[in-house]
């Protein structure tokens, strides 16, 4: 009986030591607004996510004032102005890839479901995503299509035709083994 | 479920159910909080507070603030007033002091600037450096600059006054910036001053003076704030009637351009003078107050997306 008790015990000290989970460290997040008056690019170099190989789970932290802009009062501008990296200093993303086989070896293409956060406000998106496997490291990646209005972000009137109403942003991660 | 139903046939104590339990929370913990593991990543980064204020001024004096690498700001600022005539003919612009300016951002730190007033006829330039800056939740409390600058006064003087001689015509102000973003809108400075004057018409007037200033932003929208900012001068001079200027202003910026508004009692906008030599207090008589309007385009050299890959 305590046998039995120890070897529980020691099943579950094992899950813990092999965590199963893929972390990307630099990932690149870069997003585009296209209008008539200016174009704005900015880029992220230091987005971090994390895969739950068990259960497909996966989380993304993008620290907003990481965000490289052409000019630097652009930077200054998203930080202050719009998105308020001094109270919402991150967007999140938690969600799961569907019908994801870690074990799969090449490219395989899914779709990414889970709640989208920045400035405050919450968004379930969907995502399509390029999953490329090559040894042990995964690359993920893909573009989405944020809605300004959906995040609560205002602009004033005057500046309305600079900033697109439809952000595009693409996403690059390569994950590599995480040890906690 | 599997393991909890063997527990109760085995009929064990409640010690053993306790202990599975505790595993059990164990490994729930470790499978859900993916979010939780990428805070604990991020918090090793260290990060300064941006914009404590939003330009290298205040109103009229300097603020902590220099300018990021490779911008040149070119700016027209301009203050109105009335002269005291009863019939008078213009509205509010009587007379009017205009400084034009250029400041470059040498890197994120250190800002070169020169400029020129008409009224006064003060040349100025000077150099400001980022010596300490406001960490976010850790790191310095406070954003330190160091100010110097030099002005050159190059008016007329009559024949017979003491300051006709170009040597002594210039005079240097000294200032140790302290500022703290305490919240996401709010931000005060305090800086200690040293005025050296080149011209001096009276004995009995110093020619160094020591003050110290007061500054303040209250961010009312997106774009838009409130400011204000205040000098005292432990020893003003004597042979005349000086006082404190004082300002409230509104900054509101589009885009590439910083317009900032104010009512103040400083005509004008190179530092030694201002603060030494205010002669009208801050009320509503002519000449006393002024119209201020500072007018800024900023013009980047640098694409900070280049040479980044």
């Amino acid at each position: 009986m305590h046998k039995f008790i120890l070897v529980i015990m020691l099943s579950f000290l094992s899950i813990q030591k092999d965590s199963g989970k893929i972390i990307a460290r630099q990932g690149n997040v870069s997003f585009f607004s296209y209008t008539p008056v200016e174009n704005i690019k900015a880029e992220n170099n230091q987005v971090l996510s994390i895969v739950d190989l068990k259960n497909n789970k996966i989380a993304v932290s993008i620290l907003m004032n990481a965000f490289v802009f052409e000019k630097a009062l652009m930077r200054e501008h998203f930080n202050e102005s719009y998105i308020e990296s001094d109270i919402y200093p991150k967007a999140t993303f938690e969600g799961k890839i569907i019908d994801f086989d870690p074990s799969m070896k090449g490219v395989q293409t899914r779709m990414i479901k889970g709640d989208f956060s920045m400035h405050g406000s919450n968004k379930e998106l969907e995502i399509k995503a390029k999953i490329e496997k090559q040894n042990d490291v995964f690359v993920i990646t893909g573009s989405f299509e944020a809605v300004v209005e959906d995040y609560d972000i205002k602009i004033p009137p005057l500046l309305r035709g600079n900033i697109a109403k439809i952000i595009n942003v693409d996403f690059k991660f390569e994950y590599e083994a995480y040890e906690n | 479920m599997l393991i909890l139903s063997l527990n109760m046939k085995l009929m064990k104590t409640k010690t053993i159910v306790s202990i599975l339990t505790f595993l059990l929370a164990i490994s729930f913990v470790n499978g859900q909080e993916l979010l939780d593991i990428l805070d604990k990543e991020h918090k090793d980064t260290l990060r300064f507070t941006e914009a404590t204020f939003k330009y290298s001024r205040i109103t009229y004096g300097q603020s902590v603030q220099t300018r990021k690498s490779g911008t040149l700001d070119v700016s027209a600022n301009i203050r109105f007033w009335n002269t005291p005539e009863e019939r008078s003919q213009s509205f509010f612009v009587d007379r009017l002091n205009t400084r034009f300016a250029l400041e470059y951002g040498i890197s994120d730190r250190l800002l070169l600037g020169v400029g020129g007033s008409t009224f006064d006829e003060r040349f100025d330039g000077f150099i400001k450096y980022k010596l300490i800056r406001q960490g976010v939740s850790s790191g310095s409390p406070v954003t330190v600059s160091l100010f110097q600058n030099a002005s050159y006064f190059s008016d007329a003087l009559p024949y017979s006054s003491p300051g006709r001689m170009s040597s002594n015509r210039l005079s240097f102000t000294s200032q140790i910036l302290i500022a703290k973003k305490i919240t996401s809108d709010f931000s005060l400075q305090i800086a200690p001053t040293f005025v050296h004057r080149g011209l001096v018409f009276n004995d009995n007037d110093p020619q160094n003076h020591f003050a110290i200033g007061f500054g303040g932003r209250y961010k009312l929208g997106g774009h838009v704030s409130l400011v204000s900012e205040y000098y005292y001068v432990a020893n003003p001079i004597k042979s005349f009637d000086t006082y404190g200027p004082f300002s409230l202003g509104i900054n509101w910026e589009l885009s590439d351009v910083m317009l900032q508004f104010m009512l103040t009692n400083a005509v004008s906008m190179v530092e030694d003078a201002f603060i030494t030599q205010t002669r009208n207090n801050f009320n509503f008589k002519n000449p006393n107050l002024n119209f201020g309007f500072n007018f800024t385009y900023t013009i980047h050299f640098k694409n900070k997306l280049k040479g980044k890959r």
